[in-house]
Order: C-alpha cells, then structure tokens, then sequence
C-alpha cells in the first residue's frame, strides 16, 4: 500500500488536465453572462454552456485513459511503485475529480444565476436535471473506456453518450415537461425524480462495474 | 535504497503465460545479485513478455516469480521501490517537461540522485525545460534512462533499450552501465536482439525462442564452449558421429562442424578417421545465438 505514489498520480492528471479544467469553467462563466443578453444569446449561451460540459466530459475521458494507452505513457506510470488496481483507481478518482471540479463550478453558477431576483426558480430543477444527467453519462462514459482495450469500441461509445444526451436534451424540452419549470417555484414533477433517480443509479452501477473490472484485471500492458 | 542481502536479484520458476496467439511455457531462469544478464531472441520470441510478468505488468498462469526476495506480483509495490524499468516503446507524459517529470519522479523515490541525475544530462545532452512531447525517439529513451538510473535502483530492467539510440548514444547507455554494476549490489536485467550489446556489457546470458528458454549460462562459458571446426574429408573418408555437434554441413571435400562443448580431444577423433582439421574457430555471440535457436527449433516437435 503507497499512498504517495496513488496521490503522486492523482495529482498528476490533475496538472495536465489543468489547462482544460480551467478552458470549462471558464466557458462556463463566459455562457452563464451571455444568456442574460436577451432570448437569442440565452439560446446561444445554454447550448455553448451545455457543449462545455458534455466535451469537458469526453475530453477527461479520452485524454486520461485514451492518450495515456496509446501513448504508452501507462507503461511508464506502472513502472513506477504501484499496482496495476492501483493505479488503476487514481485513474478513477483523477478523472472523477478532473471532471468534478470544474462541473460543481458551472452548476453551481447555473443555479446561482436562476436564484437571481426575478429569476424563474422552476428552472433550478431543470438545471439540476441536465448536469446530474451529464455527471452519470461521464461515469457511463468513464467506466466502459476502462474497461475497453479497443479504440474503435471506445469511438462508438463516445458517439453513444453524445446520442444519449441529445435524446435526453429533446425528451427534457417536451412542452409537458418544460411546464413545471417555468414558474416562480421549485417544483419537482414524476418525470424530475425519475430522471435523477435513474442518474444516481447510473453513478452507483457504473462505479461498482469500474471497482469489479479493476479487480479481475491481471495483464495491464 | 537499502535492500536485503540476496542471492539473486530476481528468479523466475516455471512460469508459464498463453495469449492468444503466443504462449510462455515454464521458463526458470535467475539472476545473481550484482551481475548483468542479456536476455536475448528474435522479435516475438517472449522477451518483452517475461520481462512484463517480473515487472507485475501481467500475471503468470503458472510458476512463481521473486524480484530483491519481493514475490509478484503480490508484493509488487515493494519491490518497484527498488526496480527500475525502462522499455523501448515506454513514453513520458506528453503534456508535461523533462524537469516536471524529474520532480515527479524525484517525489516518490527517496534515493533520488539529483546530482546525478544533472550529470546525466550533461552526458545526455537533454534540455529539463523541453516539452517531452518534442523530444526525438533517442532523446524519449534517454530521458527515460536518465530518470530510471537516478532512482540508484537495485534491479534496473531495460526492454529494448538501444533499439533507438545512435551509435554515440548507445555506447554512452552502456558505459553508464557498466559503471552501474560496479556497484557489486546492483544488477541489470538488458533484452535486446543485438547481440554485440550484449557480448559487450553482459555477464549471463539467456537466450529465448519462440517462448522457450533455448539456453542460459555465463557469457564466457558460451564463447568457450561454442566453435566452429573445419575438416578437410578426403574421398572415401566417413567423419565418425561426435557428440555435441549441433551441426554438420558437409562439402564436396570439407565439412563444417558446429559443436557446443568444445574438446581439444575432438582433434584426435576426427584424424583418426582419416579427416584432417583445417581451423578451429572461435564464435561471436550472434554466431552461438543463430546456431542455438536453429537447434531448439529443430528438436521441436512438428
């Protein structure tokens, strides 16, 4: 057990992911002021905002375990002390917290901005629906390129999760689920706590699936 | 770092490892502390695999595997403090310089050697603030080598690693090597499919085929023993059957023997028949290597 060399590589990610982490929060805040310029730019800055999170997502992902496997820079990473399970998980954690940060920063923002006087409060669910909805597809996302070898298997995931969320995007906007949210109160319909149900069980499912997989695994190069 | 006092620096006991399309089958094989070994084959032979399952990278169906008295890869984590394993196609982080990676590095390995590790690379000539994602292929190797050897590790594994390198840069790796080992507490685990490397710096040599281990013994038994002996077979002589000859090619009126146990007294018998000895000759590593692997293939079964 070495929890410096776990940390060591938590932290490194975290430093090479920097650049993006902070390209996402940034875009984030930069969208989150454009939709207050009248009907079109909200239009404007809600789908540059929701672009943000969901290529922040893919991105973690992709360069994290992707590049570091193609770039054979995982070998290096493993001969370091540490095990393959390991490090493995500060893959996990890393990418979780690459992600993380810069998603509490825009949820945060999005529901600070409907909080606003004069703002319709309803949409705070709706907020919440499309980021904990964009938190379980990066776990989806997260665990099956864990647990795929294949890039070409990795590509139509990827392609999956962006199919996924434009689905999701269409079935959230239907007139009779947007009514709720376009009023002076929260209020959280059938179809609210069933979306973030679903979500928490996507989360919990995904994680155990990762931790199982990283446990069986015996070859890792 | 301080390790315990061994008698090898790592010991593999009928490991066996089956992919797909390739199988290890029960290799032993040992290194005693302070010595060098060159582990050579042709590509696709299992080197990189035996070197991966030492290395905990893969886990052995079969057999059991001790690296500085540490098993793998249960207690792998242990004995990577101590090990240090650089592979021709192992690459850096692409996002981050030379020096971060020396930090990095220097942070989770107590016996970081910093002024070592500078006199590296002077001797390298590599830049610290240089993005490792613009280095060429020889300078990737060499700044994996350099942050490999300031580790001071007691095992150092190297997979292939001339395979990049210049000529220059190659002679610089292995003198660095050899001065390594002078450290009699050190040992240093080299694959490669050049032989002269490894005539030049190894003190034991194992050579594998085809995920069998052909042959392993100290270098200069196998320049010993090895020799190639011309005959002059004159009409109507037969050559009588001599044992060790691993083989035997025969012309109109010479033939050529290859023998892996060498005798002066080989002389005699063959004179006797009639044959004459032209030359006895010496083999280089490549020679003796080409001649074991065409003998193992030759006794496997069809």
């Amino acid at each position: 057990m070495n929890p410096s060399v776990f940390w060591a590589l938590v932290r490194k990610d975290l430093y090479l992911l920097r650049g993006f982490m902070l390209i996402t929060a940034l875009t984030g805040v930069l969208c989150l002021v454009l939709i207050s310029f009248g009907k079109v730019a909200f239009a404007v800055g809600g789908v540059l905002f929701l672009t943000a999170d969901i290529a922040s997502g893919i991105f973690i992902a992709m360069y994290s375990l992707l590049a570091e496997r193609k770039g054979q820079a995982r070998a290096f990473a493993l001969s370091l002390p540490i095990s393959g399970f390991r490090y493995e998980l500060s893959k996990l954690v890393s990418g979780y917290l690459a992600f993380g940060i810069p998603w509490l920063v825009l949820t945060a923002l999005a529901l600070g901005v409907f909080l606003l006087p004069g703002a319709e409060r309803g949409m705070i669910v709706y907020a919440l629906l499309l980021q904990m909805f964009v938190v379980a597809l990066f776990s989806v996302m997260l665990a099956a390129l864990l647990a795929m070898q294949s890039e070409g298997l990795s590509g139509v995931v990827i392609l999956v999760v962006n199919i996924c969320f434009s689905l999701f995007v269409i079935e959230l906007n239907l007139p009779q689920n947007t009514r709720a949210f376009h009023g002076p109160a929260v209020v959280w319909t059938r179809f609210a706590t069933l979306s973030l149900s679903l979500d928490a069980a996507l989360l919990v499912l995904t994680l155990g699936f990762s931790l199982v997989l990283m446990s069986r695994r015996r070859d890792y190069v | 770092m301080s390790t315990p006092l061994l008698a090898n620096a790592f010991s593999l006991q009928g490991v066996s490892k089956t992919f797909s399309y390739f199988k290890l089958e029960s290799l032993t094989l040992s290194l005693p502390q302070g010595q060098i070994m060159g582990l050579v084959g042709p590509n696709g032979a299992g080197k990189s695999t035996t070197i991966r399952l030492l290395m905990g990278l893969a886990a052995a169906d079969g057999g059991t595997i001790e690296a500085l008295g540490y098993r793998i890869p249960k207690q792998v984590e242990e004995a990577k403090r101590a090990i240090a394993f650089v592979s021709d196609d192992m690459r850096l982080f692409p996002g981050a310089t030379l020096a971060w990676h020396m930090r990095f590095v220097a942070s989770i390995y107590p016996a970081w050697d910093q002024m070592y590790a500078e006199q590296l690379l002077k001797r390298f000539n590599l830049r610290p603030p240089q993005s490792v994602a613009k280095l060429s292929r020889g300078e990737h190797v060499k700044a994996l080598l350099l942050l490999a050897l300031a580790r001071r590790p007691a095992l150092l594994v190297l997979d292939e690693p001339t395979s990049g390198l210049d000529p220059v840069a190659r002679h610089e790796l292995l003198t660095e090597l050899m001065e390594i080992v002078a450290d009699d507490k050190r040992s240093i685990l080299f694959s490669s499919h050049n032989t002269q490397d490894v005539e030049r710096i190894c003190d034991q040599i194992a050579f594998i085929d085809r995920g069998r281990l052909v042959d392993s013994r100290d270098k200069e038994a196998f320049l010993e023993r090895w020799r190639r002996i011309s005959v002059d077979v004159p009409t109507g002589v037969v050559l009588p059957r001599l044992a060790d000859v691993v083989d035997l090619s025969l012309g109109e009126r010479v033939a050529m023997l290859t023998t892996d146990n060498y005798l002066p007294q080989m002389h005699a018998l063959l004179e006797h028949g009639g044959a004459r000895v032209r030359d006895v000759q010496r083999m280089s590593l490549e020679e003796i290597f080409v001649a074991c692997v065409m003998r193992s293939r030759a006794q496997e079964p069809s």
